[in-house]
């Protein structure tokens, strides 16, 4: 369970991203942050895993306030947290199947995993999550040979790999075509539903977020203004949460018109 | 057995490849220290050595900053760093300014891609010869003395910056060259309308590039002899007898380093303010 | 003189150019530099030029000394030696330095350090080391360890870590820092995600400087001869006044090896690409 206890950010520059944020999330949930850019969507799922530190108010991950721990202790925390991130982050000149096993570093010790000695079945269970991709067959390949898809799909297979109970996502599609874009959301939906994990992705398309996800979390100048699930959204939400309705970029449209 | 562990199975042994690049880098080593006899009295001397270099800092001898005493101001460190600035601005310019002819005949752009191959490969044969060799050539057509070590950087010059010029005429925008074909331009006027204005920032800074790296060039090349300028002979002092001549080395360190410092910063801000 | 008057009767001023200006303080700056140029004009032969290029090339001819094309090449068989010392020189610097080269890099670099008090302090004790000329380092070398092999290693070895420390820290700091940011995001320590998002990225610009370093190494022991470094440089310098064979046939498997060189740079860079 996630716990937003009066949360506030506010940036060295002054800009207020997060002006007391109170939510709850559920294990297993599925969950789109939506809003305009700069309403402070990313900084809210940053700082879940402490990639951006709050400035007040408590985060709680199954009781542990995020806000107190570091060194070893917030790199477990993180390593039970996977994240997507829209440019993928893979190293782009190693192997597919050495940046899904980079996903499991935080489990050794710094010596052995600098010489690359992971236990066997760690390297069973990194292929197992690109199977579970679809892409086992690129394991070996460069990660710059594949598409944006597919690397994307790497990425999911290496917070898999971290075995988390969560995992974020950070514009996830925002960079992928259409079609693309809603195979890389399918995989979203099989990894929330066949192995259980809570999901938390900020979307930049109002209708992807409203097909895939179970909840709706409409974020509008560092404040949470709608919360619900995904049904109850209607056009007056929509104009609350954006102060406006909504452009043409904002909804994908149907990939296969 | 699953589909991952048949694929883990083909995995390719890159740990066999780290293996042979490792063991190769050790024994390079190994064979790279073959023949030289490390041996007791040398640690012993060792620490002696560092003693007397930290005490050839101390024991600076102004004389030979300026020369004053039993020296010449012309015998002084600080004349050897002017004359090393001038060997190096002279043969920079010198270089630069013949470097252009040539670059222009090696660019595509500018006469064909047959004709290019022609001004690259001149360009390509000045480049091999290092400036030392160079500088022992000219030194029979034109002497020991300051001249042949700018005629040396001179002519390495016109090699290094020919390329780059060449390079940078190939790459510049082509639409400027079409507009003056339009209203019917020579080639002279479409090198000073079209080329020039848009490649002369570019070369400057490459220029000061090679300022740079010509300072360092110049502050050696006089060991070819006594006369031949520069640091040229503390440099020869020093090499007679290192052991003893400590002081020698350490003003030399300190003036050479000084010397590069400040053309290195000059340099670095006049291109800074091209961009 | 630089004010125009348009037809309707405006004027407009050209602003002054500054080219001018810049080419009057060249030239003044040449003019003065000059001076420090001392020769003697009635010295000057350039016909000498054609002379000394035949006589480096073509076996002596002298009454005194009769060599035959025989004796060039037989020379140049001899030479291995030499070239041997060079190149242990060369690699032995040039792999040292780049090790040692490796943790000041990783130091300077502003997007794995992001406090200045570190990268600024190395990048001067880097930009101090690089200044020093490497035959000056060889000196230093001599003076420490006497004349031999090690003395080279000594100079390039510092030469070379000047070099790679600098090419380096550039390299890493155009590496993509995302991976980076993944990694921490996963979990791993900061020499995890070091070793996991970034190592992979320099790993191949690291061999090039390598090889880069290699040949610039070589080619620099041609000057180191003159301050009484073994190898191919001082068979340049010994036989430099009198027998320009001898300093030709050096020249050409210098020049051989280097250009060997350049193609293995060349293949490798292509490969690691």
């Amino acid at each position: 369970m996630i716990k937003f206890v009066d949360v506030t950010k506010t940036y060295l520059n002054g800009v207020q991203a997060l002006k007391g944020v109170n939510l709850e999330i559920q294990d297993g949930e599925f969950v789109a942050i939506i809003g305009l850019s700069g309403a402070g969507k990313s900084t809210m799922l940053r700082s879940i895993n402490k990639m951006i530190e709050i400035t007040s108010g408590q985060i709680y991950i199954d009781g542990i306030d995020v806000s107190s721990i570091k060194g070893k202790e917030l790199r477990m925390l993180r390593r039970s947290i996977g994240m997507i991130f829209q440019s993928f982050n893979l190293v782009k000149k190693m192997s597919v199947f050495n940046n899904v096993l980079s996903g499991r570093v935080a489990y050794h010790s710094t010596c052995k995993t600098i010489l690359g000695l992971f236990p066997k079945q760690e390297k069973i269970l990194a292929l197992d999550s690109l199977d579970a991709m679809g892409i086992l067959d690129k394991a070996f390949t460069r990660a710059d040979q594949l598409s944006g898809g597919q690397q994307q799909r790497v990425a999911l297979a290496r917070a898999l790999t971290q075995e988390p109970k969560v995992i974020l996502a950070d514009e996830p599609v925002a960079s992928l075509d259409p079609i693309t874009t809603i195979q890389v959301m399918d995989d979203f939906a099989k990894v929330n539903k066949e192995f259980g994990i809570t999901i938390v992705a900020n979307m930049h398309h109002v209708d992807l977020a409203l097909k895939y996800a179970t909840r709706i979390i409409g974020v509008k100048d560092g404040l949470v203004v709608f919360d619900g699930k995904s049904d109850e959204i209607n056009d007056q939400t929509l104009v609350n949460i954006y102060g406006r309705s909504l452009k043409h970029d904002e909804l994908l449209g149907d990939p296969n018109e | 057995m699953k589909n991952s562990e048949k694929v883990l199975s083909k995995k390719p042994k890159r740990w066999l490849i780290n293996l042979i690049f490792g063991l190769s880098l050790i024994l390079a080593l190994f064979l790279s220290f073959q023949g030289s006899t490390i041996n007791l009295l040398r640690w012993s001397t060792f620490g002696y050595a560092i003693k007397a270099m930290l005490n050839g800092f101390t024991e600076i001898n102004p004389e030979f900053l300026f020369g004053y005493g039993s020296r010449q101001f012309v015998e002084g460190i600080v004349y050897m760093a002017i004359q090393t600035l001038a060997i190096a601005f002279i043969g920079t310019f010198l270089g630069a300014i013949l470097a252009l002819p040539f670059s222009f005949l090696a660019a595509e752009r500018i006469v064909g891609k047959k004709a290019s191959k022609i001004g690259i490969t001149i360009i390509t044969i000045i480049r091999v010869f290092p400036e030392i060799i160079l500088a022992l050539m000219f030194v029979k057509a034109i002497g020991m003395n300051p001249l042949t070590c700018v005629i040396a950087i001179g002519i390495h010059s016109i090699g290094m910056l020919g390329k780059m010029f060449s390079e940078s005429i190939d790459n510049m925008d082509i639409g400027p060259i079409e507009a003056l074909n339009a209203v019917g331009a020579n080639t002279w006027q479409k090198i000073r309308y079209g080329i020039l204005p848009q490649v002369i920032p570019e070369l400057t800074s490459t220029t000061l590039y090679r300022f740079d790296i010509n300072i360092r060039s110049a502050s050696v090349l006089g060991v070819i002899g006594t006369l031949a300028g520069g640091f040229g002979a503390l440099l020869l002092l020093a090499s007679t007898d290192p052991h003893n001549q400590w002081n020698t080395i350490a003003t030399l360190l300190i003036v050479i380093v000084v010397l590069v410092l400040i053309v290195d910063n000059i340099s670095a801000y006049l291109r800074k303010k091209l961009v | 003189m630089n004010k125009f008057q348009i037809t309707n009767g405006k004027t407009i001023i050209k602003p002054f150019n500054k080219i001018w200006f810049i080419i009057a303080i060249l030239i003044t700056l040449v003019i003065i530099l000059w001076q420090f140029i001392t020769y003697d004009p009635s010295m000057i032969d350039m016909s000498q030029l054609f002379v000394i290029v035949k006589q480096m090339f073509t076996p002596k001819n002298t009454i005194l000394s009769q060599r035959t094309w025989g004796d060039y090449f037989a020379f140049m068989w001899e030479l291995r030696n030499p070239l041997w010392i060079t190149i242990q020189m060369s690699i032995g610097g040039t792999i040292i330095g780049s090790i040692f080269a490796i943790p000041f890099a990783i130091l300077a670099a502003r997007n794995v350090f992001k406090n200045k008090y570190i990268s600024v302090p190395f990048r001067f004790i880097m930009n101090l080391i690089r200044t020093i000329p490497v035959i000056l380092l060889a000196i230093i070398g001599v003076a420490m360890v006497g004349t031999g092999v090690l003395s080279g290693i000594i100079g390039f070895t510092v030469f070379s870590f000047g070099i790679m420390a600098k090419m380096l820290y550039e390299a890493i700091e155009t590496v993509d820092m995302n991976p980076f940011e993944a990694l921490e995001s996963t979990g791993a320590n900061k020499f995890q995600a070091f070793s996991y998002a970034i190592v992979p990225q320099i790993f191949s610009p690291f061999v090039s400087i390598l090889l880069y370093i290699f040949e610039l190494n070589i080619r620099a022991s041609a000057i180191l001869g003159f301050v009484g470094i073994n190898g191919i440089g001082e068979v340049i310098s010994v036989n430099r006044l009198y027998n320009y064979d001898r300093v030709g046939a050096a020249v050409i498997v210098l020049f051989i090896l280097i250009f060997a060189l350049q193609l293995i740079n060349s293949h490798v860079r292509g490969k690691l690409q």
